[in-house]
Parts: structure tokens; sequence; C-alpha cells
């Protein structure tokens, strides 16, 4: 039924004239597959009634597009890792806004007034296909990644360019013995690493993992868990030995945006047991954790090795970006 | 001709560089009717990733067709004239037009659509409608049409066939539009090709220029190519395949035949 | 009779010329005046060629476009000649193969090039079947370079085939029944005579390399170019101000590279485009 509409589509196309309607609210950064976006936006057009198109910024660029449209604002809501998020406040594009359930909320993963709010979290670790090691061992550490027998297998996002680079840099660091001011194991790690040879993507390179082209990779446990279950691949998510971080995902409402009522009613849509529950159901960790149902909890490693994932101070880790960033560029690159 | 050693070195060294230009373009097709590419084509063919494509991105492409169509009917507007005018008058002023109107080929389109943003980007309708981005277009593929008719103007005298006209009495719109533009058409319709070509895999300035509602097809395809998995990316790629290939193919057409018919004169 | 053809002349420019300056020259020199007012003040400008960092970037980008420039039109040259000139089974097919690339936009590119010489790529495979191990430089500069090659092939050739069209065989013949070796005919007869179109469509590649964005994104190499350093700049820290000087440097010496190839290769256009 579904190849009859697309022809159908092909065929009515040259009688399409014009651009299409308006949306009912502009979200930054809700791309169809990450954090499976997709399947709650259409969650949000059936029980909303709200049409919100779907968006493929990254974190970065999302804030420096707010700063950009700061005179007069195209996004409603963001969607942001949790230090651009904190930037983003500072940056003064936030409106405050408390939604349902915002009391839930532990005190270190929100803005007091509500500037920013995290709806879900993820935990960094190796996102590994493990066909595309062809015979190697599925490494345990991150110390593993040193040796030769990982050459040229090894991916990570840029630490200076994309959340989740960055995210895994402060894993690493901390993991490895630093803390959030002292960077000098981390940066060690990456020159170390640099002799295997790695691929340092500035963009989502989910699909690189999948290709076989990056059979290890830096990621979150959903992306790892969405490969898994949802694309059928042989992979495996692994909570490296010497410990990792989980990383909150937040959403804010944009300061004097067009469609503020929409936005707060999908803002408080994600919040509500229906909205969580999506989360979950991609392998997100629902800041409400009631929303979690004990089969999808099977799917995710055991609570064991969740343990050596540390939940830190992300204002400290957002204050620290550039500091990391300068050091970076100076000694990896 | 004879078929001589030169002439099998120079063939092989051409199918080598189409090769080098075409083996990935192959791979990319059958990628997107491959149902696992990692596992490769005995994981069996689909069409499942051209639906998911339909499902995500058709927006896109309708919005893609609908601006270069856009875009060719500005540049036609603007640019005829403008190249008739540069060929009639050629000296210090036309030179400067000239130059003019090859800068927005030299500066980067991540620069130019920074700078339409900054400048423009506080009108809210406009920014967050197709125009903006059919702005962009118009500026980046606009030095292409007048050199396409200027070219084809500027390797004839067509002022003879003006003066001609107007010694039978023919007012200046009806020489303009009964005499030039026909006798430049060839250049326009060149012209038209590289246009709409050019808009429609325009990215650039695209990227930076769009909002979520005014995506066009490069900056979607660009999309799934990171986040989503490798053969719904080709398999997108595949559709804008469809749509360029016939485009180019009379593109390189039209473009050797007008040259054949200038090269002769 | 002339001033009323005058004005009416100046009239059909008009709207190119609105346009253009509303829509370009306007935005632009609003581009120029933000990268002034940044933290760093008017020194931003100074910054680039003062910043390490930049400094790389802008020569990295420049020897890049050089050196592709350079080589297509070496590899456009061979090709474009020997096929304007050669009839034979598949000659359209060619043609329009070695054009194809004309449209796709920069991030297709570099999936090509991963698809070619990554690590699952298409070369390593072929390395690797020959047993000298598995050839991957998707990801050096001999990817990016690669990559820049597979947009300006395509671009360059059409321009040297309607040249070649136009080369007069007479000359040719005469240098050789002088006794010039077929190195010498072509040295001294065919390049001077493809030169304006070697120096047109040279530039216009030298052009397209400067300002290429898509490419070098999804390659991401350890050597930045200046376009993806502005992305950086605009992307990261919102520092739109740094960003702004450096694209207006960026553009100006683009454009300095096209004024004089003009003023080399004379006034007219070149034919094909």
């Amino acid at each position: 039924m579904r190849m009859k509409s697309v022809i159908a589509g092909i065929a009515a196309s040259f009688a399409f004239a014009g651009p299409a309607a308006a949306a009912d609210a502009i979200c930054y950064n809700c791309p169809p597959e990450w954090a499976d976006w997709g399947t709650m936006l259409k969650a949000i057009k059936a029980d909303l009634g709200l049409d919100v198109p779907h968006d493929n910024k990254n974190s970065g660029q999302t804030l420096s597009t707010l700063i950009a449209d700061k005179a007069n604002p195209v996004a409603d809501i963001a969607y942001f890792g949790v230090t651009f998020g904190i930037k983003a406040r500072e940056a003064g594009v936030l409106a405050p806004y408390q939604p349902k359930y915002f009391n839930e909320i532990p005190a270190g993963l929100k803005a007091a007034d509500g500037s920013w709010f995290t709806i879900h979290y993820g935990t960094i670790g190796f996102f590994i296909n493990v066909d595309a090691l062809r015979g190697v061992p599925v490494p345990k550490a991150w110390k593993d990644l040193l040796r030769p027998e990982y050459r040229g297998l090894v991916g990570y996002l840029d630490p200076t360019s994309a959340a989740v680079g960055y995210a895994g840099a402060t894993a690493i660091n901390l993991a490895l013995g630093g803390t959030l001011d002292n960077w000098r194991p981390g940066i060690d790690y990456y020159k170390a690493l640099k002799k295997n040879r790695p691929i340092v993507p500035l963009q989502t390179a989910y699909a690189r993992v999948l290709s076989g082209e990056i059979p290890i990779m830096f990621d979150y446990d959903f992306n790892t868990l969405r490969a898994k279950y949802k694309d059928k691949c042989n992979c495996v998510f692994v909570i490296p030995q010497e410990g990792t971080i989980a990383l909150p995902y937040v959403m804010g409402l944009v300061k004097n945006g067009p469609h503020p009522e929409n936005a707060k009613k999908v803002l408080d849509y994600l919040m509500s047991d229906k909205g969580q529950a999506i989360w979950a159901n991609a392998y997100l960790r629902p800041i409400r954790a009631a929303a979690m149902t004990p089969e999808i909890a099977a799917k995710f490693p055991p609570a064991e090795e969740y343990k050596r994932a540390q939940v830190i101070d992300y204002a400290k880790m957002e204050a620290g970006q550039n500091a990391f960033r300068d050091l970076y560029q100076k000694e990896v690159r | 001709m004879g078929r001589t050693r030169n002439f099998y070195l120079q063939l092989g060294f051409t199918l080598l560089v189409c090769a080098f230009l075409i083996l990935p373009v192959l791979m990319s097709i059958v990628a997107g009717f491959t149902e696992n590419f990692f596992i490769g084509v005995k994981s069996g063919l689909t069409l499942r990733w051209i639906v998911v494509v339909w499902d995500l991105y058709a927006p896109t492409i309708f919005r893609s067709m609908y601006i270069a169509l856009a875009t060719l009917a500005v540049t036609l507007v603007l640019g005829v004239p403008t190249a008739y005018v540069l060929a009639k008058r050629p000296g210090l002023v036309t030179r400067l037009i000239e130059e003019f109107l090859v800068l927005p080929v030299a500066i980067p389109g991540l620069a130019i659509a920074l700078a339409l943003i900054l400048t423009y980007g506080g009108f809210r309708d406009f920014r967050t409608s197709w125009m903006f981005i059919l702005v962009g277009h118009v500026l980046y593929t606009l030095p292409f049409m007048v050199r396409s008719v200027l070219a084809v103007l500027s390797s004839f005298d067509f002022r003879i066939l003006e003066e001609s006209a107007a010694s039978l009495g023919a007012g200046f719109c009806r020489r303009f539009l009964g005499i030039v533009v026909p006798n430049a058409r060839s250049g326009i319709v060149a012209g038209s090709l590289t246009v709409v070509t050019l808009s429609i895999g325009e990215f650039n300035l695209t990227w930076m220029l769009h909002t979520p509602e005014t995506m066009t097809l490069p900056v979607g395809l660009a999309d799934s190519y990171a986040s989503m998995r490798l053969e719904i990316g080709s398999a997108y790629t595949l559709v804008f395949f469809v749509m360029i290939i016939p485009l180019l193919i009379a593109l390189q057409r039209y473009g050797t035949q007008r040259i054949k018919k200038l090269g002769r004169a | 009779m002339r001033r009323r053809e005058n004005r009416t002349l100046f009239l059909m420019v008009v709207p190119a010329i609105s346009v253009g300056a509303a829509f370009f020259l306007l935005p632009l020199a609003r581009l120029a005046v933000v990268g002034a007012t940044g933290p760093l003040g008017p020194q931003a400008y100074l910054a680039v060629v003062t910043t390490p960092q930049y400094l790389e970037a802008l020569l990295s980008t420049v020897v890049l476009s050089v050196a592709v420039t350079a080589t297509t039109l070496v590899i456009a040259g061979i090709a474009g000649v020997f096929l304007e000139r050669n009839r034979f089974l598949g000659r359209e097919a060619l043609l329009s193969m070695l054009t194809l690339p004309l449209a796709f936009p920069g991030v297709v590119i570099g999936f090509m090039v991963i698809m070619l010489a990554g690590r699952t790529g298409l070369i390593g495979e072929l390395t690797a079947l020959l047993g000298v191990g598995r050839l991957v430089f998707a990801y050096s500069m001999a990817g990016l370079f690669a990559g820049y090659l597979y947009f300006s092939i395509p671009r360059v050739i059409l321009t040297i085939m309607a040249a070649a069209e136009k080369l007069d065989p007479a000359l040719e013949e005469a240098a050789k029944s002088l006794g010039a070796g077929p190195w010498r005919v072509v040295r001294d007869v065919i390049l001077p005579a493809l030169a304006p179109a070697l120096i047109a469509s040279g530039a216009i590649c030298f052009a397209t390399s400067m300002g290429a964005f898509g490419t070098a994104f999804t390659l991401a190499t350890d050597i930045k170019v200046l376009p993806i350093v502005i992305y950086t700049e605009f992307t990261l820290l919102a520092n739109i101000a740094m960003a702004a000087a450096l694209s207006i440097v960026l553009g100006v010496i683009t454009w300095a590279t096209l004024a004089a190839s003009r003023a080399v290769a004379g006034a007219t256009a070149a034919a094909a485009g």
C-alpha cells in the first residue's frame, strides 16, 4: 500500500505547485532518527494536532542559529546536549518555562528558572559493529583502543565541534584520572590514540558504523541500541572498564518564538507519560524513570555496568569547554 | 583517422577518469536498492529505502523543483536583458558590471549566506519563506545565465540584424523580442539548463539559509547521509539522479550542438 | 536617437543591478562591517595572517586549490581534446558520464570518495585482493584532493571541448610538416590556442575549490580548509565577527585571482561558460 502512495505521489507531483503549508511550531534539532524524534513528531501530530517539521541541526549549529536569529526568532523550541543548553541560557536566547512534572527533575539536571530542562539522557561508551571488526576482539576499556590491533578501526566525533564529541572527551578524561579542571589524561589519551589513525568526523556518523566504515565509535547507548534492534546490525554497546559519564539532553523554549502557546503544549507533551514512554522505547533513559518498562530495560546492558557511568557537574563541564578546546587544538590536532 | 597507439593511450586515460567519476555513483545506486549495504548485494534488493526517503523527504523534492523553476524565471527576466546590454555597449561601465556579476561565484556560498542572514534575517516572514532561498539561488546562478547569453551574442554581429530591422521600421521591443532573443536562443537554452541544474544541486548557500520548513533536496541529502543508514542516503541520491540526469544530458547535447554551430562560423 | 536608446538600455539593466545591490553588495558590506566589530575590532582582519591556525587554513586552502586547478586542467585537457577530436562507439555515453558530477552537492562527493577510498572502499578491497594491504586514503589530504578533482573535472571539460572545437588543424599540419614532434606541437600550437579557455575555466575551478565546503565537511581531514574554519567559528562559538572577517578575506583573495585571470585572458567571456 506504501508503494501505491509513492507512485500516486510521483504522478501527482507535477500538478503540485507552491511550497507546503506553514508549520504549527518549529523545532531546532529534532532529527528524525536521533532519539527517534521521527516517532515523537508523528505522535505530536496525532495527539496534539500540531505539525512540527523535523530539523537536522546539531547542538552547536542550533545555538549559533538561535543567536543569529535573535532579533526575530524562527524557532519555538530547541533541543541540545546539556552544555549547549547552559550556553544558550547564558546567550539569552531561551525563555523560562516550567513544563508539567518539572518538579520531578533533579536539581542538577534543569535550570532553576526552567530555561532548560532534561527530557532524557544517554551514556557514552563504545558503539561497535562486531561484524566489521573481522575477528578482532571486542574492546572492553578505553586503554584497549591504544593497542595496535585496533589500528584503523576507531572513530570519534570531533570534540571541538560536536556535543557528543566533547562528552566523549570528558568521559575519557574523568575515567583516566583527570578532573573537570585537569584535562591532561584526556589530552594524552587522544595523542596516543592518534597513532592508531582514528577517523574524526565533524557530524553524526551513525551511517558509517552501520556500513562498517568505522567499526568502533565513541557514541551513546541509545544510538547503539537503535542500530541493534531497529536496523538489525550485529552491534554491541560497551561501557568501558575505567568508567564513563551520562549526558542529559535538554529542551528549551525559545525567547520570542513565533508560536509560544503551541511550543508550550509540545514541551508538556515531551514530559508527559506518553512522551516519556516514546523516549524509553527509543532506548533513551527518560528523566521520569517510571516510564522505563522492564522489557525495554532488559535490552540495555546490565545495571551493574551502568554503575560505572557517573553523573557530573554539568555546569562545570560547560565552563571548561573553551579551555579544553584550545588545548585539544594545540596539542592533538 | 587511424587508431594509433596514441589514440588507445588517450582512450585508456579517459576511461580511467570516467571510472573514477562513475564507479562510486554506480555503487551508490546499487546501495540504494540493497537491503543491507554492509552485507552487500547478497542481502537482497529492495525498494523499501526509496519508500522511506519518500516518506521523510518528499516535500524537499518538490520544493527543489519549484525553487529551480522560479530561479530560472527570475534569471531569465534579469539576465537576458543584461547580457544584451553588455553585448551592445562593450566599454568600461559594462566591464565593471561584468566584474560585479562574477562576484557571487568568487565569494564562498557560506559567506553570502551569512551576509544575507545578517542583513535580512530580521524580517521573519521573509527569513522563513522559500523566497529567502530563491534570492540565494538567483545570486549564484545569474552570472551563468548572463555569460551564456553574452557568449552567443558576442559570436555574431546582431547589430547588423537589428539595423536592418530598424530600417524596415521595427520598434525597439519588436527588434528585441523578434530578432535578438530568437538568435540568442541557443545561449538562453544552455543558460537555462545550467541555471536549473545548479539550482537543484545548490548546497553551500541553501544549507545556511534554510529553516526546517524550507529544506531543499541537497540539504536533506546531506542530512540523510550523516544521520541515517547509507542505504537511505543512497536511495535519496538515486531520486536526485533521476531528476538531474535528463537535465545534464540535455545540457551536454545542447551545449555541444551550439558549440558546433558557432565553431564553424 | 542614441540617447533614447541609451536610456532604454539603462532601464534594461536596472532590475539586475538593483537585485545585485540589495541582495549582494549591501549584505557583503554589512558582513565586512560585522567582521570589524567583534571582540578583536578591525584587528580581526589581521588575525587571519597573524593567528597560526587561520593562516595555516588559508595557506592549505590556496595550495589545495592551485594543485587541484593545475591537475584538473591537465586531466581535462587531455581527455577533452581527445573526446573532441575522435569519434567512436560510446563517445556520447562517456561524455555524459564525465559531466554527471556537475550537479552533486559537496557532501555527496565526500561520500563518493569514501566509497572509493574509505576503509570499506573499492580501492581498499582491490588492493587487499592484490595482497598489498588495504589502501585507505579518503581521510587524508589525498582524499580531499580526489574529492575536489571530482567536482572540478566536469566543470572544466566542457569548456576545453568547446575551445578544442575551434582549433585550426591547418596550424598543426604546418607544424608537423616543418618537422615538429608531437610534444612540440602540443606545446607550441595547441596550448597557446587553448590558453584563453584554460585560463578562464581554471579561474572558475580555483574559485570553486576555494569556496568548497561540503566535501571537506564530510571527509573531515586533520588539515582544515578555510571554509571549515569559518563554519566552526560560526557554529561552535557563534563567533560571527571572526566568521565574517574570514569570509571577506577568502572572498577577496578569490575575486582578485579571478580578476587577474580575466585581465590575462582578455576581455571576452569564455564560450561555454
